[in-house]
Formats: C-alpha cells, sequence, structure tokens
C-alpha cells in the first residue's frame, strides 16, 4: 500500500510534482502513465527516501520509507536500469545489497536464477546490455521478497521475451496480495499489464481510475475490415460519427462502428468482407483524450513539449 | 537473531510474512555491505598495491640518500675543516629515524585518491541510489564506508612503515646509521604512518561526497594536502601569522605525527594528531549533514 497526500516536488521555480494524492493498493497491478516530465520518477523517488518532498508526504505501508527498520523488505524498487557500479559483477552487486539486510547467499542465487541472470551473474555490470542491467534491476527489486514492488520503465530495453516476463511477474506479485505500482511508456503494454491506471501529467493526476473504465470511457469503437469493395462499404457506412481509413487496397480501418453493424451493412450491400476484426479502444486514444483536456483546462500556463507532441510515440519517458 | 527463520522461502514469491525486527538493517550488517563493495571494484586493489610499492619505494630510496650523505659527510671531515663542521651539524643518524615513513608523502596521495573515488564513484555510476534504498537513513551507509577505508588506511600506511624499517635498516648498516624498532618514538612513528593515512582518509571521502565527483573530488583533496601547503610556502614571508596557521594544515599535521623528534615550533606527535584528528572530524560530520538532506 503506497500512500501520497498533497505530494509536491519543486525544483528552483519548476514543479515537478504538484500536490498529487493517490493510493496504491494491494493486490492489484497499478500504472503510472504519463509523457516526459510528467513527475513520474520523481514521485517514485520520493516514494523510496530517495528525493525529499517540497510539499506532503507519502507513506509505504504506513511508514515514510526511512523509518522502516527492513526497507527492502517492505520495498522492493527498480528505479534506474543502471544503479550499479560499472566495474562490480552483478553477484557482487546483489550481495552488497543483500548484506545490508541479512538476506543470505542463497536468496541472492535465487533471484539470479529468476531473472535469467544466470550466465552472466559473474560479468562486470558495465558490459550489460539494457535489457540485463533491467533484469539486475528487477533481481535487485525482488530481492527482500518484498510486499510492495515499484517498477519504473521495467520494460526498457527488454526483448519480446522479456516484455512477456515482466508481465507475468508483474501479474503474478498482484495475485499474491502484493502491491504493484509500475511506470511504462508503453501503453500497449499497460494494457495488458495494469489493472488500475493513475494517468500523469505536467505533475497533476490527470485520472486515477480501473483500466477498463478508462477504456470505456474515452475510447472508441474501431474495427479492421478487408474487403474487395471498400469504397462501397465506406459509402454504405457513412453515417454521423463514422470514419475509415484505407490502408492497402483492400484493407480499412473504419471508426465509430461496431463489428455487428459493419457485418449488417455489408450483409445489405453484397458486400464481400473476408477479414472483420474487432480493435480494443487503444489506451493511446483514451489518454490523448484525456492530456487534452488537461491542456485545455490549464491553457493559461505555457503547454509542455511532453504533452503537445504526444502523438504516437512521443510519450515515451525520458531519464 | 532467527533471521535464518524468516529468510525468504525458496520460490520467494509464494508467501510474505510480515519483516520481523531480526531481519532489518543494523550497522554490523552495513558495514558488511560496505566491505563487499570495496572490495569487489577492481581500482580498490590496484590502488592498494600501488600505494605498499610506492612507500616501502620511496622510505628505501630514502634511506640510500641518508646513507650516502653519510659516507660522503665522513669523507669531507679530513679534506675541508670548514664544511666539516657543518656537516657534522647534520645528524644523517636522527634523520634516518624517520625512514620507515617516509613513504607517507606520496602514500596519503594515492589514498586520497582511493578514499575519494570509492564514494563519488557512486555517484557517478548511479549506485548510490541502490546504496540509500537499501539503507534510506544515508549516515549509517557513509559512516560504514568511512570506517573500512580508515581501517584499510591503517593496515596499509603502517604495514607499509612497517616493511620500510626492514628494508631500510641493511642500507643504512654499512654507514652504522641503522637503528633498533625500539629507539624512541620509532614505533609510534610507524603506527602514526599508519593513523595518518586512516585520517587523510576520512577528510579525503568527505571530500568525495560533498562534491559527488570523482575528478573534482581527487584535485580538491590534492590540492588541500599537497597544493596548499606550497601556497603557503611562498606567501609566508607577507605576515607572521601565515607560517604559524601552516602548522594546522593537514599534511604539516601528519608530518608532525610521524616525526620521531619534535622540530622546534612544530606540532607534537599527539597535537599534530588533534589537529588532524580535527579536519577529518569536522568533514566527516559536514558530509554526513549534507548526505542526509540533500536529494540523492
Amino acid at each position: 500500500m503506497i500512500e501520497a497526500a498533497e505530494l509536491s516536488k519543486r525544483y528552483g521555480a519548476k514543479t515537478a510534482v504538484d500536490g498529487i494524492s493517490f493510493s496504491v493498493k494491494p493486490g492489484q497491478v497499478t500504472g503510472f502513465l504519463g509523457p516526459n516530465g510528467a513527475g513520474k520518477s520523481t514521485t517514485m523517488r520520493m516514494i523510496v527516501g530517495l528525493d525529499n518532498p517540497s510539499g506532503g508526504d507519502v507513506r509505504v505501508n504506513g511508514k515514510h520509507y526511512a523509518q522502516h527498520s527492513a526497507p527492502l523488505r517492505e520495498v522492493g524498487a527498480l528505479l534506474d536500469a543502471k544503479a550499479v557500479h560499472t566495474k562490480r559483477t552483478a553477484y557482487n552487486h546483489l550481495r552488497a545489497m543483500a548484506a545490508t539486510h541479512g538476506i543470505p547467499n542463497s536468496r541472492v542465487k535465487e533471484v539470479i536464477e529468476m531473472t535469467g541472470l544466470g550466465p552472466v551473474a559473474k560479468k562486470r555490470v558495465g558490459g550489460f546490455s539494457l535489457g540485463m542491467g533491467q533484469r539486475l534491476g528487477i533481481a535487485c527489486a525482488l530481492l527482500g521478497d518484498p510486499h510492495t514492488v515499484i517498477l519504473d520503465e521495467p520494460v526498457n530495453g527488454l526483448d519480446p521475451e522479456g516484455v512477456q516476463w515482466v508481465r507475468h511477474l508483474a501479474k503474478g506479485l498482484a495475485s499474491e496480495g502484493r502491491t504493484v505500482f509500475l511506470s511504462s511508456h508503453l501503453m500497449s503494454e499497460m494494457a495488458l499489464t495494469a489493472d488500475h491506471l493513475i494517468v500523469i501529467g505536467r505533475g497533476r493526476i490527470i485520472a486515477d481510475a480501473p483500466i477498463k473504465e478508462i477504456l470505456a470511457g474515452h475510447g472508441q469503437t474501431r474495427a479492421r475490415v478487408r474487403t474487395d469493395r471498400p469504397a462501397d462499404l465506406i459509402r454504405a457506412l457513412a453515417a454521423d460519427g463514422v470514419s475509415s481509413q484505407q490502408f492497402e487496397s483492400d484493407l480499412l480501418e473504419i471508426t465509430g462502428a461496431d463489428s455487428r453493424r459493419i457485418a449488417e451493412v455489408a450483409l445489405n450491400h453484397q458486400i464481400l468482407v473476408y477479414e472483420l476484426t474487432p480493435l480494443q479502444a487503444s489506451l493511446e486514444d483514451a489518454y490523448m483524450q484525456l492530456t487534452s483536456d488537461e491542456v485545455e483546462y490549464h491553457s493559461h500556463t505555457l503547454p509542455q513539449a511532453g504533452v503537445t507532441a504526444g502523438g504516437g510515440a512521443g510519450l515515451q519517458e525520458g531519464k | 537473531m532467527a533471521h535464518t527463520a524468516t529468510a525468504p522461502s525458496p520460490q520467494g514469491t509464494t508467501s510474505h510474512r510480515r519483516p520481523t525486527s531480526g531481519s532489518g538493517v543494523n550497522f554490523a550488517r552495513v558495514l558488511k555491505s560496505e566491505w563487499i563493495k570495496v572490495t569487489t571494484v577492481p581500482s580498490t586493489m590496484i590502488l592498494l598495491s600501488i600505494t605498499l610499492v610506492v612507500m616501502i619505494g620511496l622510505s628505501a630510496l630514502f634511506a640510500w640518500s641518508m646513507a650516502t650523505s653519510q659516507a660522503s659527510a665522513e669523507s669531507f671531515t679530513s679534506s675541508d675543516p670548514e664544511i666539516a663542521a657543518q656537516l657534522a651539524a647534520t645528524d644523517y643518524g636522527e634523520m634516518a629515524l624517520t625512514a620507515p615513513s617516509a613513504g607517507i608523502i606520496f602514500g596519503q596521495l594515492l589514498i586520497a585518491s582511493l578514499a575519494v573515488v570509492l564514494i563519488a564513484s557512486e555517484w557517478g555510476t548511479g549506485m548510490i541510489r541502490s546504496t540509500m534504498v537499501a539503507v534510506p537513513k544515508r549516515i549509517p551507509a557513509l559512516l560504514a564506508k568511512n570506517l573500512i577505508i580508515a581501517a584499510i588506511a591503517f593496515v596499509v600506511g603502517a604495514g607499509a612503515a612497517f616493511i620500510s624499517y626492514f628494508v631500510a635498516q641493511p642500507l643504512l648498516a654499512p654507514e652504522d646509521i641503522d637503528f633498533a624498532i625500539t629507539t624512541d618514538g620509532v614505533l609510534l612513528s610507524i603506527v602514526n604512518t599508519g593513523s595518518v593515512l586512516a585520517l587523510m582518509a576520512v577528510i579525503a571521502m568527505s571530500i568525495g561526497a560533498l562534491l559527488r565527483n570523482t575528478a573534482g573530488g581527487v584535485v580538491t583533496a590534492i590540492g588541500l594536502l599537497m597544493v596548499l601547503p606550497i601556497i603557503v610556502q611562498i606567501f609566508s614571508g607577507l605576515a607572521d601569522w601565515i607560517p604559524d596557521a601552516a602548522r594546522f594544515l593537514p599534511s604539516s599535521a601528519g608530518e608532525a605525527m610521524v616525526a620521531v623528534t619534535t622540530v622546534e615550533d612544530g606540532l607534537t606527535q599527539w597535537q599534530g594528531a588533534l589537529v588532524l584528528g580535527g579536519w577529518a572530524l569536522v568533514l566527516l560530520v559536514l558530509s554526513l549533514i549534507v548526505t542526509k538532506k540533500r536529494d540523492v
């Protein structure tokens, strides 16, 4: 359980986190989503006491992080993939971290196996790929078998197999009743992993709701259609709120009509349809809609790069 | 405490009991962690080996120069009485007593560099975030690291001086200026070679923690230990208080600590220890306060 109350962080004149309140509950994966410079990493650093809040308060399991007598057994955090001395081996890094809590070497070997670091454990971290660095960070987070797990951009640099592994890991940890809080710039990934979503923009919380609610409230129905008469189908479907985009000579993406309606129209007009795939409303769309509201409500402030340039791939979290 | 009983289950993810009091952070554990950290980076062993070799080498060189000076002083006696009288006033035998600690000049620079590297590289590599997340109270981690580098510096310094004593004797023996380890002040000088390096290490590590930058830390530490005394020397003629104050520089205090006989107007061994200890304490406390308060 993570509870933030009116949490804020200012760096000089710049406000990175602007009085946010939220709680991250156990037993589910909570996603933390926001554009570049939105304050995600700063918030996570404040949770584990690396940064002191300028105002407000954040507690983990009822206490400030630093007040816990065994912090690594309460909270495991992956904050920065390379928070490791580059000249030290992965095994020695984990051994040094474990020693602070009297965690036995057997557990160190366990997390190395769990995260698939076995073949490189005795190599210096400086030579690690981004993905291996992430795995080491995750191994470190799991060292104390903590009740609360915080992962900042865990899938960054992982290969598809690694991405899937993190997804299963996060869901698995949550299903055991742990609190799982993870940020990711891959919103499709968030849609697959998170049960609950906290969206942050310019240091403020834009949305804090179950992911299904966010998708239902903001996404639009879309479907992919393959037909040999795309123009006829578009004409037949022409109605309020229906728009389409043609990708290939026979491939359309139709927004605003569900698959059943498309099928009915196609049947009525005797148009052959040989692919009809309902597309889930994308979190990206929902997210864009949320942040555009934010821009509207706060148009007196200068728009930030992350929000204005937030189209498509512009939502990547920087370091 | 029965912390093994609360150790994570083999699967690691099947259950999670609440942490118990025996499973937390304590100073002994932080000390062990810092020991692992210090001994698992290659720079530690490289710099310590260099320090040992350089210190013993310098002592040998110093002993050899004492012996040759003594020899030439004796040969001069018959030829030129005036110079001979002057040379006779120089007691090479007494100067040779400081041979074991002669390597301290460069030893302190090397140990200071190591101390800066050990702490500042944590910021340089991002390791400090892992350290501070594991030990969020921060002060125990920094204290443990200081304690370990101080202990290592003491062992290396005293060890080098001890070995140097035995290396120097055969070099001094031909001129009959070799001496017993039990000679007044010699053993204290050998032990204090270690003490000086230990205190210098704390000073340098505190500088490294304050600056959080390896290059800046090394330059500052060497500036304080080596360049500042030279600058003070240059300006010492300008005012009477300058040479007075110069005695309280870390390098002068260190020299006083390893001296076998106290120089006129100089600090005694114990006064030197107090001054150098004061420098170390003030900088250490400052670095602890700043590290505790600042964001990582």
